[in-house]
């Protein structure tokens, strides 16, 4: 048994020495694109100093310096491949993150602190794009999200439908019948509030899916599982007790690829940013110019944007292209104030 | 049987009809048939394509395994039921499987859409509760050594905790015969349907223990009115992990399969012949 418990450590142990090899590797390729070449001399004799000096007692500092000197080819190797990086908000396994590997799935996916640490990532060009939740069939609009989407000059280039479907995920050996806490966020708990009662499950809120995810591998909860993604449970190394354990299917968030230049070749989504002056019928003439051109819109959302002031998000079907688009555009611009073109872009159906 | 009261056959009530799939148990015959253990996805899903092919309307297998010795393969639990959701995925199959611990309960139900109650567990009676509390059909098998008014009284357990979802299942008793590995008693076909309402089914693949006799005695449960048959198959029967000797090949199932539908049709005829 004691054997048993002490290789259960070192499995954590390798597992988070791989976790932050990636994140090593991740934080190398950003480093990139500060750097006009790949290769550089004076840092990795830097590095390598540094490593021979705090190897430690226990380690030999020639096989310290070895391992590194291998870390640094792998970087070099992934820098080289020119990697672009779309970052989300949240941890590792985060439903951002599921998505983004659904609009293109050879990014490499950096996570951020807050929505708007992504958004000025985009901003500032240490990231090429950046995915954020717009809106949720259930839980609605992310507030946040559009806040900072009326703020920016940032354009939308692409949009992923996502149905969410949530897993319950348990260490690897965790007997089903020891289980009674379970973690999540708690929108994810709310979403599967029957399941969790039918089970006799208690659930117990945390402040993300992912994060609930990462702490019981950490931890080695052996009578508590998360609600999280299946990307987190392969991230983890968390066994899926169960998959779609959501009480209603229809759950899906609509999420935004936001990036610093306009979208090169067109899709066949718009997205508009507008106010109206306030006088009675403003909002009605210009959805009167998409009715007339029978174009199809897909969401409208007021935001306040001062006070007793309102901004409209609007998105329809079409591509800019389209002579009849244009038309639209050019007269809504006029019958609008604060116009802003956000984009065209195709919209993915994960 | 006086104290056999939900389960009664009563001339105000009609009798018990289960959908389950695309089944009406109670109405309409049909066949269950799967391996006696899940032993691997290919393994289950193999032989659920193999069943269907052939006509069965429903897979069992067992994923939590009552066994008498505890060294023998006691099932691979958790793992098992996910199997068997991947066969139901690609088959369409409902899936029948064995329940042998109250905690299981609530789990089970997440993947299976019958519940099994073994004969060993006839009379576990906080397991009858629990099934009971449950809304899915619960598959009763009598007891290898009850008698038929012991084994209604278990059905009543789970009626009268608000699941009237009960379908009986006859697999043979203990007796001093032994070439036999039980002694199934055909007798209780009919002798439930005069006393209940509920549907019975036959096990003659436990209740003979033989591959040879498991046809003979379906067509004798056909003859005397049953509802539906149980009987194990597996891909590969000669590596199984239990049961080794009494389930059936996808090719012996598939010609089974053709037989007692044959029989089943020409039972009916006479059954059905407008008597003069």
């Amino acid at each position: 048994m004691e054997l048993e418990k002490i290789r259960k450590e070192i499995d954590v142990i390798d597992f988070q020495l791989l976790k932050l090899l990636n994140q090593r590797m991740r934080w190398g390729i950003i480093t990139r694109k500060f750097k006009s070449n790949v290769e550089d001399k004076t840092r990795e004799k830097d590095i390598l100093k540094k490593i021979e000096q705090n190897s430690g007692t226990l380690i030999d500092a020639d096989f310290c310096k070895d391992l590194f000197k291998d870390i640094i080819t792998e970087t070099k190797r992934l820098q080289e491949i020119g990697y672009r990086i779309i970052a989300f908000q949240g941890e590792h396994g985060a439903y951002s993150e599921v998505a983004a590997k659904i609009w293109d799935k050879e990014m490499v996916s950096v996570p951020c602190e807050s929505f708007s640490g992504v958004f000025d990532g985009v901003n500032s060009g240490l990231y090429e794009f950046g995915i954020v939740p717009v809106e949720n069939t259930l839980g609605g609009v992310v507030g946040q999200v559009n806040d900072l989407l009326m703020k920016t000059d940032l354009y939308v280039v692409g949009a992923v439908d996502l149905p969410i479907s949530h897993c319950l995920l348990a260490n690897p050996g965790t007997n089903h019948r020891e289980i009674r806490k379970v973690y999540s966020h708690s929108q994810a708990l709310a979403q599967c509030k029957h399941f969790l009662l039918r089970n006799n499950l208690e659930p117990i809120a945390y402040y993300d899916t992912a994060g609930a995810a990462r702490m019981v591998t950490e931890k080695m909860l052996d009578n508590s599982a998360a609600i999280a993604s299946k990307l987190s449970a392969e991230l983890y190394n968390l066994e899926i007790i169960k998959e779609k354990i959501e009480d209603l299917d229809r759950n899906h968030t609509r999420f935004l690829i936001i990036a610093k230049n306009k979208n090169k070749k067109a899709g066949n989504k718009c997205s508009v940013l507008f106010s109206t002056t306030h006088k009675a019928g403003t909002l009605f003439s210009v959805l009167e110019i998409f009715a007339k051109a029978g174009i199809n819109l897909t969401r409208i959302e007021s935001m306040p944007n001062q006070p007793g002031n309102y901004a409209f998000f609007m998105d329809f079907i079409g591509s800019e292209n389209d002579e009849k688009v244009k038309q639209v555009l050019e007269k809504m611009e006029k019958a609008t104030t604060d116009f802003r073109f956000m984009g065209c872009y195709e919209e993915v159906i994960g | 049987m006086d104290e056999i009261k939900l389960a009664a056959l009563n001339k105000n009530l009609d009798r018990t009809i289960i959908k389950i799939g695309n089944v009406s148990v109670g109405e309409e015959f049909f066949v269950i048939a799967g391996p006696c253990s899940v032993e691997s996805e290919k393994q289950t899903v193999e032989t659920a394509i193999a069943v269907k092919k052939s006509g069965a309307k429903m897979l069992r297998g067992g994923a939590f395994k009552p066994r008498t010795s505890p060294y023998a393969f006691q099932g691979l639990g958790l793992k098992g039921l996910k199997i068997l959701e991947k066969a139901k995925k690609e088959t369409g199959l409902p899936i029948v499987t064995e329940v042998i611990d109250s905690r299981d309960v609530t789990w089970i139900c997440e993947y299976a859409d019958v519940l099994q109650i073994g004969a060993r567990n006839m009379q576990n009676f906080s397991l009858l509760k629990e099934v009971g509390k449950s809304k899915k059909p619960v598959l009763l098998k009598r007891g290898m050594h009850s008698t038929l008014s012991e084994w209604l009284n278990c059905a009543e357990y789970i009626l009268s905790e608000g699941n009237p979802n009960v379908i009986l299942c006859e697999r043979g008793i203990r007796t001093f015969e032994t070439y036999t590995r039980n002694t199934l008693d055909i007798s209780m076909v009919p002798a439930v349907k005069e006393l209940t309402h509920l549907p019975i089914i036959v096990d003659p693949s436990h209740g003979t223990g033989r591959l040879s006799l498991i046809k003979p005695m379906s067509f004798a449960a056909i003859a005397a009115g049953v509802d539906g048959l149980i009987v194990e198959a597996h891909i590969d029967p000669r590596n199984a992990k239990s049961d080794k000797d009494q389930q059936m090949t996808p090719e012996i199932f598939a010609d089974y399969m053709k037989d007692i539908n044959g029989l089943y049709d020409a039972v009916q005829k006479i059954i059905n012949k407008p008597k003069n």
